[in-house]
């Protein structure tokens, strides 16, 4: 449970793709020729205070599981990724109105660098693996008790 | 266990008549006497034909009597000889049997004493001729080392020890399985700790078992030769251009020489040497599993025309003749002056004077067999790289020794360019430490390396390793390292050479020696110093864990590390102090169910292992099955499974082929094929059938629509085989071993609707009428023995041969439709999944039936199958999964 899972499905598809070439010219490639595939996005060093948000997990447990962290520490830090920044929100202003106004809130931003392979579709052809990378935002909130 | 029991037995038949049979003399005697002429088999025929029914019509009187007497003599025999061991008064009823028989003879009736008495004496004399047979040695000699060594030669002649085999002995229990001994489980309960290992941090194996065919040749050439052997259908094969660098791993499915897709082989993992500057000599690792070495030796020397025996493995055997000679003469002499590191060379899956070695004038390419020579251990785990950093030391070049020294690494070390390289790969080594987890790693990248003796630096406790927290420094070139990989020249490393190996192994230094040193070290516990036999080429592959399907991508990635032979201990004993768990076949077999991967030989039917293991997987279920009592067991019968043990794939996919023959009506299509079942492995069909096979949402519509018209071309190329699917149960439940998959009918499915949560419906109970059979025979017997006028009341009814009480006997009936809902194929790995959170099955389904459930079932319930246990009546609702 605790491990961050992607919040994008990975999921794999043909799209038309265009990639930048070293001159600088965007070259269109046959759609049907290249399947994507995502990765993972990085996995990050973790701490005990570290929850990541994910869209698979019920909204439920991610809550609880928040609230038990809070009874240890100080403070936790809300990871949330693309689609789960939402979520991640939603669970840090829960978690400070059930506190009735104790807990504080303090929300960072960053972008994520994500990876994508593209594997052709003729196997034995291409002779460097393609990638291209892509950005995705994340927020990051600390919750924590201001010390008094 | 059957073991003993069956070994008492043959003890006890020892003396015994094998059977009483008589073989005429007369090959030309008209061949009216039916079965007589043909000679004599006690008991019941098998085959359930019994004695033939028309009576001949004339006897030659001499072969008749010939036969009685050859009958006669054989019953004799059996009278005469005591039966093994057995004591006179075993021959007694039990109610005449007193306490003590054996002391005292005077116990037994008198006309018994006589016999009772000869034996006794006889025991007494054996016992006196124990005495003067050589004393078995004490155990402390037998507990010397070199006594030791012998010893273990000795009992690994049959079945080949991996070098970790004592240390893997001691904890795990071992099996005897394709001429290895190869840990099975850990004695200790680690199911779910083998499990989290797996899952966040590191799982060891010993994959030395493994066998590795090198192919040398010209590129061209090679390539060309091996092509007969894949498809690209199947996904990239050995010519990739990613692979052909050398900085990648490979894996392909092989088949028999230009047969796909019939004659499957099985799965193989490939690796070329990077290219070496100006020349077209390439080096080609192809790494399978042992059952499977003959055929594909035997297809890769066809298709390089490589007959010609270079050499054989008698270097070996001269060594293992002087070891076996020593042997015989130790109740002579008593020094044994050999060397321990002997113990270690040689393969002993190989008769003496097998070849290893074949080339051929025309094509130049050489095929030698390198099994055992290269130790290949497995680790498993998002931390198996910090493991690995851990662990392994790069060498430090040498700069104070100037004359050429016997060692590889002082003078490897002073061509500048390999200390370049050699500097390159530390670096990246060094880098690796910076990512999180394996996963992020492109799969299949190759790392090669020189490292210490991993000896030096051993923790003086076990520790576990834990990543540490604070970022790496270099951050851009990790990010460019998993983006781009490992660069192809870095992948280059001395274990592809056969020398540099055969020095490494030769010249390692010894644990006393190394324990000696460790004495004298001034600081207990610190790093030693290196000494210069102590560097050694290794090789890191990387594993992608999971690259199909779109859950839990690059789950169970990991690390091989390929080491050269007699190093495998210096290594194993530093990894498991780095605190990973170690696990055995057992757990290799969960790691591919987990990762949604068939695992070979289990889950490939179609191949020539697969179905020699489901034999032998059917007569240990069968046996296991028979040691219940009859009341205690399941009866399959009324439980409606045909096949418990044994899944009849070939039958499933003849009747699917028909039903749907018969639904088009008209147009019968003669197929002119060979009537084998193939295994869909094409990727293009594959990509389809996984889209369709979804619970169709917004999707972009790219693919062709699911229409009759396309499913009639695909069951027009496709019909008669087999598809490999993931099922996912979408409640409760805990699929087993050979459970249904059945088709749902329109009913299941509006129940679904109505309640997702739905356990499933019920499967009637079924008759059992071979059950009447049994008793109808046994009843007749009885009045027959009571009445003793009508010995034979129905001859017809006779039972065949082997038949098991509640299980269907041998010609089963249609498997389609013999329950209420029809068949579409059975599960070969089913299991609660851990890393899903359900229960999770690997299930192998009739192409033709998939269609046809899936032209039949609305949009929105796509792939929704029944699933049932072979003991149960509950059907239980499951989804199918076509990973790519």
């Amino acid at each position: 449970m605790a491990e961050p899972r992607s919040p994008v499905s990975a999921a794999v598809s043909h799209i038309p793709i265009s990639m930048p070439t070293p001159e600088g010219s965007t070259l269109e490639m046959d759609p049907m020729e290249y399947t994507l595939r995502k990765r993972l996005p990085r996995k990050l060093p973790k701490r005990r205070n570290d929850v990541y948000v994910n869209m698979k997990t019920d909204f439920k447990a991610q809550l609880a599981r928040c609230q038990k962290l809070l009874d240890a520490h100080r403070e936790i830090c809300i990871h949330g990724l693309g689609l789960a920044i939402n979520r991640a929100i939603n669970i840090a202003l829960q978690l400070q109105t059930s506190s009735q106004g104790a807990l504080e809130l303090s929300a960072n931003t960053s972008t994520v660098e994500l990876i994508d392979d593209l594997d052709p579709e003729d196997p034995d052809e291409a002779g460097e693996p393609l990638t291209r990378t892509r950005n995705n935002s994340a927020i990051h909130i600390k919750v924590f008790y201001p010390s008094s | 266990m059957t073991g003993a029991k069956d070994r008492m037995r043959q003890k006890k038949m020892k003396n015994q008549p094998r059977n009483v049979t008589y073989s005429s003399t007369g090959r030309n005697v008209e061949r009216g006497q039916g079965s007589l002429a043909s000679g004599w088999v006690r008991g019941h025929q098998t085959g359930g034909q019994g004695y033939s029914r028309d009576l001949p019509k004339y006897i030659t009187a001499s072969h008749f009597a010939n036969a009685r007497a050859a009958e006669v003599n054989g019953m004799l025999k059996a009278v005469s000889k005591p039966a093994g061991s057995c004591h006179v008064f075993n021959a007694l009823p039990k109610h005449m049997r007193r306490r003590a028989m054996s002391h005292n003879t005077k116990r037994l009736p008198s006309r018994l004493r006589e016999g009772a008495h000869k034996l006794m004496e006889r025991s007494q004399q054996t016992e006196k001729d124990k005495k003067q047979l050589p004393k078995r040695r004490s155990r402390k000699a037998r507990r010397r080392h070199g006594n030791l060594l012998l010893e273990f030669n000795r009992r690994q002649k049959k079945n080949k020890w991996l070098e970790t085999h004592i240390w893997h002995a001691k904890r795990f229990h071992m099996l005897k399985r394709w001429s290895y001994c190869l840990p099975h489980k850990p004695t200790a309960k680690t199911y779910r700790s083998s499990y989290r290992a797996m899952n966040t941090h590191a799982l060891l194996q010993d994959l030395s078992y493994f066998c590795c065919l090198e192919l040398q040749g010209s590129e061209e050439q090679i390539l060309s030769a091996l092509c007969r052997l894949t498809s690209k259908d199947t996904g990239p094969t050995f010519g990739a251009g990613l692979f052909l660098s050398g900085s990648r791993q490979g894996s392909v499915h092989l088949y028999r020489a230009d047969e796909y897709p019939h004659g499957s082989l099985g799965p193989a993992d490939f690796l070329w040497r990077p290219r070496a500057p100006h020349t077209s000599h390439r080096q080609l690792w192809i790494w399978i599993h042992p059952v499977l070495k003959a055929e594909v030796v035997s297809e890769l020397q066809l298709v390089c025309q490589c007959f010609e025996v270079l050499s054989t493995s008698e270097e070996i055997c001269s060594v293992e003749g002087t070891l076996v000679g020593q042997k015989r003469k130790r109740d002579n002499e008593v020094d044994c002056s050999n060397t321990p590191s002997k113990k270690l060379l040689g393969d002993c899956t190989r008769a003496a004077g097998t070849p290893v070695c074949w080339g051929s004038a025309d094509t130049a390419i050489t095929i030698s067999d390198l099994t055992m020579e290269i130790v290949r251990y497995r680790l498993i785990g998002p931390l198996a790289h910090m493991v690995l950093t851990d662990t392994l030391q790069p060498a430090n070049e040498d700069k104070e020794t100037v004359k050429p020294s016997d060692f590889w690494w002082p003078n490897h070390s002073k061509d500048q360019t390999n200390m370049k390289l050699h500097q390159q790969q530390t670096d990246t080594f060094q880098l690796l430490r910076g990512v999180c987890s394996t996963g992020e790693v492109p799969a299949g990248c190759v790392l090669g390396l020189t490292v210490d003796d991993p000896r030096l630096s051993l923790p003086q406790r076990r520790i576990k390793t834990i990543p540490g927290l604070q970022p790496c420094a270099d951050e851009c070139r990790v990010r460019d390292l998993t983006l781009r990989g490992v660069a192809a020249h870095c992948s280059e490393s001395a274990l592809w050479d056969a020398s540099v190996r055969h020095s490494v192994t030769h010249n390692q230094m010894s644990q006393q020696e190394l324990n000696r040193m460790r004495s004298e070290a001034l600081v207990p516990g610190s790093r030693l110093v290196a000494p210069p036999q102590g560097c050694v080429p290794v090789l890191l592959v990387h594993q992608p864990g999971r690259v199909r399907g779109e859950e839990r991508r690059h789950w169970g990635s990991g690390w091989d590390l390929l080491l050269p032979k007699g190093w495998g201990m210096a290594f194993w004993i530093p990894l498991v102090y780095r605190g990973v768990r170690v696990g055995g076949l057992h757990m290799s077999v969960k790691h591919s169910q987990f990762k949604g991967q068939p695992h070979f030989p289990h889950g490939y039917p179609d191949c020539p292992a697969g179905t020699l293991f489901q034999s032998e997987q059917e007569a240990e279920l069968i046996e296991k099955f028979k040691r219940r009592p009859p009341s205690k067991r399941t009866n399959y019968i009324k439980h409606g499974c045909l096949a418990p043990f044994c899944c009849p794939w070939q039958q499933l996919t003849e009747e699917w082929e028909e039903l749907v023959k018969l639904n088009e009506g008209t147009s019968s299509i003669c197929r002119t094929g060979p009537p084998e079942f193939t295994l869909l492995r094409s990727l293009r069909v594959l990509r389809q059938l996984s889209v369709w096979c979804c619970p169709s949402r917004s999707r972009p519509v790219t693919h062709p629509p699911l229409t009759p018209e396309v499913a009639a071309a695909l069951q027009e190329e496709w019909g008669r085989s087999l598809l490999w699917v993931r099922l996912r149960l979408m409640s409760k439940g805990q699929p087993a071993l050979h459970a249904m998959v059945c088709i749902p009918t329109v009913s299941d499915l509006q129940l679904l609707l109505k309640d997702r949560r739905i356990s499933g419906p019920l499967e009637p109970l079924h008759k059992d009428h071979v059950k009447n059979m049994i008793n109808s025979k046994h009843k007749a017997s009885h009045a027959s023995k009571g009445s003793s006028s009508a010995p034979h009341m129905n001859p017809s009814k006779a039972l065949p041969v082997g038949l098991i009480r509640g299980v269907w006997p041998q010609p089963l009936p249609s498997v389609l439709s013999h329950c209420s809902r029809l068949t579409l194929g059975w599960v070969v790995e089913g299991d609660f999944s851990l890393a899903a959170g359900c229960g999770e099955a690997l299930a192998y389904i009739s192409v033709s039936g998939l269609l046809r459930l899936l032209l039949q079932q609305p949009q929105e319930q796509r792939g929704v199958v029944l699933l049932r246990n072979p003991s149960s009546l509950q059907y239980r609702y499951a989804q199918i999964i076509v990973d790519i």
